[in-house]
Formats: C-alpha cells, sequence, structure tokens
C-alpha cells in the first residue's frame, strides 16, 4: 500500500511492503512496530534504532509525538491524494483551472453546464472508481468553460475533463 | 498539640501538604468544589467534605464554611496552600477566633504585609532598602501621583497597593501616559481587589528577580534557606525558577540573608515565608514585597537544602522549635522547577482546557513531580492552567539543565496542550544556559523558532508512524466484520447465563 505522507510542510511518498519493511522515498527500510495496549503509545525500530511516540487524533490531522516534539500529520494514500487535489486542494485562486481524472473511473454525472457560474466547493461531476462515487468540486468562483466528456464515459487518469475560467 | 490538619486547597499543593502530613502520622481534612469530587486531594486525605459549587468563590473562598467544617471534623489546623485564603488575613484571624492553629503567619504580620506601601514603609524603618518610589501609606490622589512621578522618575511602575500576580500594575514610559495608567490600573485593582489606591515605584530595567526564603518558629529563631532565581516571568507570571541563582556570589548572598531574616523580624514573623527582591546589574538590591505563605516554587529550595519546608512549617505551628539553625544551611548542587501549564505556546499561551485522557510523568534519579492530575483529569476554566511542577537536582547547574531537558522529554500530555515545547526551548537557549537573563527575557527578546532552528528532528520517522498507524486503522476497519477469536458466539453465550440464573 502506497500513501503520501505531509508531516508539517514536508511530503514523504511511504509505501508499506510487508508487516517488516516500509520504503519511504523509494528506500527501504527494516521496520519493527509494536502498540502497548489500550495505550496512545506506539514503539518502532527503525534499523536498530529506537522510538517511542505518541499518536492522537488532533482537530484535523494525526498528531505524532517524538522525542518531545510534535508533528503534524496528513496520511493519505494514492486515490485520496488524487481526490483532494482535484477537488482543489492547494489550486491558486485565479488562472485556469483544468479538472483532470484524479483515477481512472467512470463518469457519473455532469453537475454544471458550459459558461454556468460556478462559486468555490460546487459539485462539478461525480466521478465513480473503485466502487465509490467520488464529488469533484471547484477550487473557486468563476465560469465553466469547456466541459471535453460526457456522463457515461470511461476515462484514464489525468484525461482534462473540464476548465474552470 | 494538634494531631488533624485541614488543607483548605485543592490541586497540587493540596497533595504536597496532604504528603507531609502523612510523612507526620497526622491525619488529613480534604474540602473540595463541586468539580473536584474526583480529585487526587480528594482521594489522598484522611477525610473529605464538600464546600460548593466548582466557582472559587463559593467553595475555596469561603472561609466561614471552611471553618465551620474543621470544627466539625475535629481538625486542630488549617493550611491553607498558596492563593486562595492564604494571605487573608481576615480568615486567618477568623481561624485563631475558632480556637484552630493557622499553619502560617500571624494574621498582623499578614495584613502589614498584604498592603504593599504599609510593607514598604516597614522594610525602610527597618532598614531595608527598597525600589525607589512614593512614600508612606496615606491614599494619593491622581493629583498627589502625577506632582511625584517625575521625582520617581520614568519609566515608572504604578502599582496597586493591595496588589498580586501583577493585578492593577501599569508600567510608564512618560508623563502623557500617566492619566490613562492610573484610571487603568485603578480600575484593575478594584475588580481584582475591590480596592483601588495605588502607589509608584521607579522601573529597574536589567533587574533580576530573586527572593530569599525564611522559616520562623513561635520563639523569635529566623533562619534564611537562600535564594531562588526567579526572573523568568511572563505577565509578572513565574514559568521558571532555579536556585541557587547564577548571579548570586556568596557576599550578595548572605547580606540579602541578612536583610531577610531583618524584614521577618520586623513583623514578628512565623512559619515560612518569601522575601522578594530586585537585585540590579550592579547587584544593588531593593525590596520588593512579602509572600506571607508557602510559594509555589518552594521545592526548589527543599532539594538544594534539605530541608522539607512544608513539614517545617506544621511543625513550627505545633509549637516546636525549628530543627535547623542558620549554621545548618548548606547549597548542595542545583535545582530548576518547571511549571507545567495547560496553555498553548505556539498561540500565545492561550489556555487549553479539556481532557486529560492519557498523561505519563517522568521519574528517574534527581527528578520530582509535584502535580494534582491524573489521566481522566478535566482541566476546567474555574481555576488556574497549572498541571504541575517538574523540578530537578544536579550537582552542578549543568547536570540540572541536561537532567531538565531529559524529564521534559519523557512528560507525555495527551488531550491538552501544555507550555513544556516552551521548558524545552528554554532548556536549549544559551542565555538561559549563561545564565544571562532579567525579567524582561522571556516577553522581550525570547524566540522559541529561532532557537529552535537547526536543532535534530525526526520528520521521517513521524511520517513513518503516521503512516503505520494509519494503515493499521484502515486494516482493523476491513477486518472489523470477521468473527471473534471466540469460537462459541456471545449470544449463545448469554443464553446459558440466562439459563444458568433460572
Amino acid at each position: 500500500m502506497k500513501y503520501i505522507t505531509t508531516i508539517d510542510d514536508k511530503e514523504f511518498l511511504i509505501e508499506i511492503i510487508d508487516d517488516t519493511h516500509v520504503s519511504i522515498d523509494g528506500k527501504i527500510v527494516e521496520v519493527d512496530f509494536e502498540s502497548v495496549e489500550s495505550q496512545p503509545v506506539f514503539s518502532l525500530i527503525v534499523d536498530g534504532k529506537s522510538y517511542e511516540a505518541y499518536v492522537y487524533q488532533g482537530e484535523e490531522a494525526l498528531e505524532v509525538l517524538v522525542k518531545g516534539r510534535l508533528y503534524h500529520s496528513r496520511v493519505e494514500d494514492e486515490r485520496e491524494r488524487r481526490l483532494r487535489a482535484a477537488s482543489g486542494g492547494g489550486v491558486a485562486e485565479t488562472g485556469t483551472f483544468h479538472l483532470k481524472a484524479p483515477m481512472p473511473g467512470l463518469v457519473v454525472s455532469i453537475s454544471v453546464e458550459e459558461g454556468q457560474e460556478v462559486k468555490k466547493g460546487d459539485v462539478l461531476l461525480i466521478l465513480e472508481s473503485m466502487k465509490m462515487q467520488n464529488e469533484l468540486k471547484s477550487p473557486r468562483d468563476g465560469v465553466v468553460g469547456r466541459i471535453y466528456i460526457a456522463a457515461g464515459d470511461s476515462v484514464e487518469q489525468r484525461k482534462k475533463m473540464m476548465s474552470v475560467e | 498539640m494538634f494531631n488533624k490538619v485541614l488543607i483548605a486547597n485543592r490541586g497540587e499543593i493540596a497533595v504536597r501538604v496532604l504528603r507531609a502530613c502523612r510523612e507526620l502520622g497526622i491525619k488529613t481534612v480534604a474540602v473540595y468544589s463541586e468539580a473536584d469530587r474526583q480529585a487526587m486531594h480528594v482521594r489522598y486525605a484522611t477525610e473529605a467534605y464538600l464546600l460548593g459549587p466548582a466557582p472559587s468563590r463559593e467553595s475555596y473562598l469561603k472561609g466561614d464554611k471552611i471553618i465551620e467544617i474543621a470544627l466539625k471534623s475535629g481538625a486542630g489546623a488549617i493550611h491553607p496552600g498558596y492563593g486562595f485564603l492564604a494571605e487573608n488575613a481576615d480568615f486567618a484571624q477568623a481561624v485563631e477566633d475558632a480556637g484552630l492553629e493557622f499553619v502560617g503567619p500571624k494574621p498582623f504580620a499578614i495584613s502589614s504585609m498584604g498592603d504593599k506601601a504599609i510593607a514598604r514603609k516597614t522594610m525602610m524603618e527597618a532598614g531595608v532598602p527598597v525600589v525607589p518610589g512614593t512614600k508612606g501609606t496615606n491614599r494619593l490622589s491622581d493629583e498627589d501621583l502625577l506632582r511625584l512621578a517625575p521625582e520617581v522618575g520614568f519609566p515608572l511602575l504604578i502599582k496597586a497597593t493591595a496588589g498580586g500576580g501583577g493585578k492593577g500594575m501599569r508600567e510608564v514610559k512618560n508623563m502623557d501616559e500617566m492619566p490613562s495608567a492610573l484610571s487603568s490600573a485603578r480600575g484593575e485593582a478594584k475588580s481584582a481587589f475591590g480596592e483601588d489606591n495605588v502607589y509608584l515605584e521607579k522601573l529597574l530595567i536589567g533587574a533580576r528577580h530573586i527572593e530569599i526564603q525564611v522559616l520562623a518558629d513561635k520563639f523569635g529563631n529566623v533562619i534564611h534557606l537562600n535564594e531562588r532565581e526567579c526572573s523568568l516571568q511572563r505577565r509578572h507570571q513565574k514559568l521558571l525558577e532555579e536556585a541557587p541563582s547564577p548571579v548570586m556570589d556568596e557576599d550578595l548572598r548572605q547580606r540579602m540573608g541578612e536583610v531577610a531574616v531583618q524584614a521577618a523580624k520586623a513583623v514578628n514573623y512565623e512559619s515560612a515565608g518569601t522575601i522578594e527582591c530586585l537585585v540590579d546589574s550592579d547587584k544593588n538590591f531593593y525590596f520588593l514585597e512579602m509572600n506571607t505563605r508557602l510559594q509555589v516554587e518552594h521545592p526548589i529550595t527543599e532539594l538544594v537544602t534539605g530541608v522539607d519546608i512544608v513539614k517545617e512549617q506544621i511543625r513550627i505551628a505545633r509549637g516546636r522549635k525549628l530543627s535547623f539553625t542558620q549554621d545548618d544551611i548548606k547549597i548542595k548542587g542545583a535545582a530548576i522547577e518547571c511549571r507545567v501549564n495547560a496553555e498553548d505556546p505556539y498561540n500565545n499561551f492561550m489556555p487549553s482546557t479539556g481532557l486529560i485522557s492519557h498523561i505519563v510523568l517522568p521519574s528517574g534519579p534527581g527528578v520530582r513531580v509535584d502535580t494534582g492530575v491524573y489521566a481522566g483529569t478535566e482541566i476546567t476554566p474555574y481555576y488556574d492552567s497549572m498541571i504541575s511542577k517538574l523540578i530537578v537536582w544536579g550537582e552542578t547547574r549543568a547536570q540540572a539543565i541536561l537532567r531538565m531537558r531529559r524529564a521534559l522529554e519523557e512528560y507525555k500530555v495527551v488531550g491538552v496542550r501544555t507550555n513544556i515545547p516552551f521548558h524545552q526551548t528554554m532548556m536549549d537557549s544559551h542565555r538561559f544556559m549563561g545564565g544571562q537573563y532579567d525579567t524582561r527575557f522571556v516577553e522581550e527578546e525570547f524566540d522559541m523558532e529561532e532557537i529552535a532552528e537547526g536543532k535534530e528532528t525526526f520528520p521521517d520517522i513521524a511520517a513513518i508512524i503516521a503512516t503505520l498507524v494509519k494503515h493499521e486503522q484502515t486494516e482493523r476497519a476491513a477486518h472489523i466484520v470477521r468473527r471473534g477469536e471466540r469460537d462459541t458466539s456471545n449470544w449463545k453465550w448469554l443464553s446459558r447465563w440466562e439459563r444458568l440464573s433460572k
């Protein structure tokens, strides 16, 4: 399983290979991970180095306390990541926004028409993928430009579906 | 001689006093508010009685009710701790009038030190140097104060005569600021103490806040237990204290000690008390005020002198002589105390309330934690934000700093934000390590981010852990549909139980 994990502002690409191996940014490390019963306490031994951590659910993210320092983390698998990117996370508020398919899937429905005014957060279309329907939203206020697809279309990953100007 | 003590307080200080009583074989009576029914001091005491609803004025400040409980339970003495009724001369008098022993000084000593203007006058008459400022104990009008201000000189401080905890205090840089500062200081004093009298004091720049602990028995024996360095403050609230002070030399220590003893004698002091002073960069010292009670930071003195101040207080109240003479008092090693508060150092020290779901207190060699909280404690807005005091001892100051760093790293609190990162940063600060700080350091020069820069961090480790935790959560969610490990279903168990009880 692959995850994109953001610690404060730094991104790590982490793949869980098996019970004792994890790759972090392409580097494979041996891990031994234990949780202490009924406590938010975790022990991690990475290549022989021992770390104790407290992990708890913060307001938005998991908070990880390691060696007296608190790290705010966001853990996303690839699908969640693409969804968030598609739903506008981190997209600039100006310029033309091109909605691209965050993953291969089936366009269930299109909620807008060309030339329609949209507000930030309005649903643009629904894309079914991995047996889940995902709402893709506009990252900002604007007017819908070209729509390149129709309901019922199958789309490949990164296929340009519509633009918002 | 009494054998049962009522502790008119809550939190860590109530537990501290309870511990001293236990060691002395004295029975204890706890009092508590509705918010504190589960508190450690209630569970720890021999007896416990409800005072009333959570707000202090309906519970811990109800002197009459506390005295009534003491009489009913057969307690022979009341220990007020610090805060609440500890420096209330009327309460001390009422305790005495009820035929009970007040573990603290006589009402006269409290009242003469409680009014700052009277205290300054008393000290000046006893030959104790005071911070330059207005003299006398008469009520000064705004016109008087405006006339006297240039004589005192700017910058200056407007202080409430009934003051404490930084309330009713204003810094004034020039004459133009005087009128508005006067009215706001008076307003704040009025609402905090019910009394708006103020006086002026010169603001000493670059001064350190150093206090001397004294102990006095009923036979006129007065000793001092040397100094505590308390300059690290924020809004006049102490955050971190150490003993001995890094700027102290033997000559100054002796002079300040003698003056502190003299000050205590001037008001026929008994029990434990503290003379707070300002020490300027030329090592001139000035009397600031006397705290007629046990101080929050008393443990650092206990660690470097070996004297149990609370037990000494009880011993004194029982009419015994001090167990030490001045010659017995030596300083061994160094001690530091960090006040761990439920406040967020990354968000302007905003208080943080909530449930402490998990807590791990540091331990091991040279570490002492005085606390009243436990996993399950709700930090409410009713009382102050201090969760605990972390105190360490080391053979040298450097050893104490290293030990404090270690202890802070062990300390874990889940559920509320704490100022532990502030203390960790302070332990890494070169200014602190060098002992180069004054009362303005925290507010004006201390920068958490600047000091933290370049320190080793572990974002990769945090990333691996966060990912593994999330991965496990996802896996567990996927497995939840799988039946339990037990081969017999819960429904079968239930029906068997029902048949058994038929």
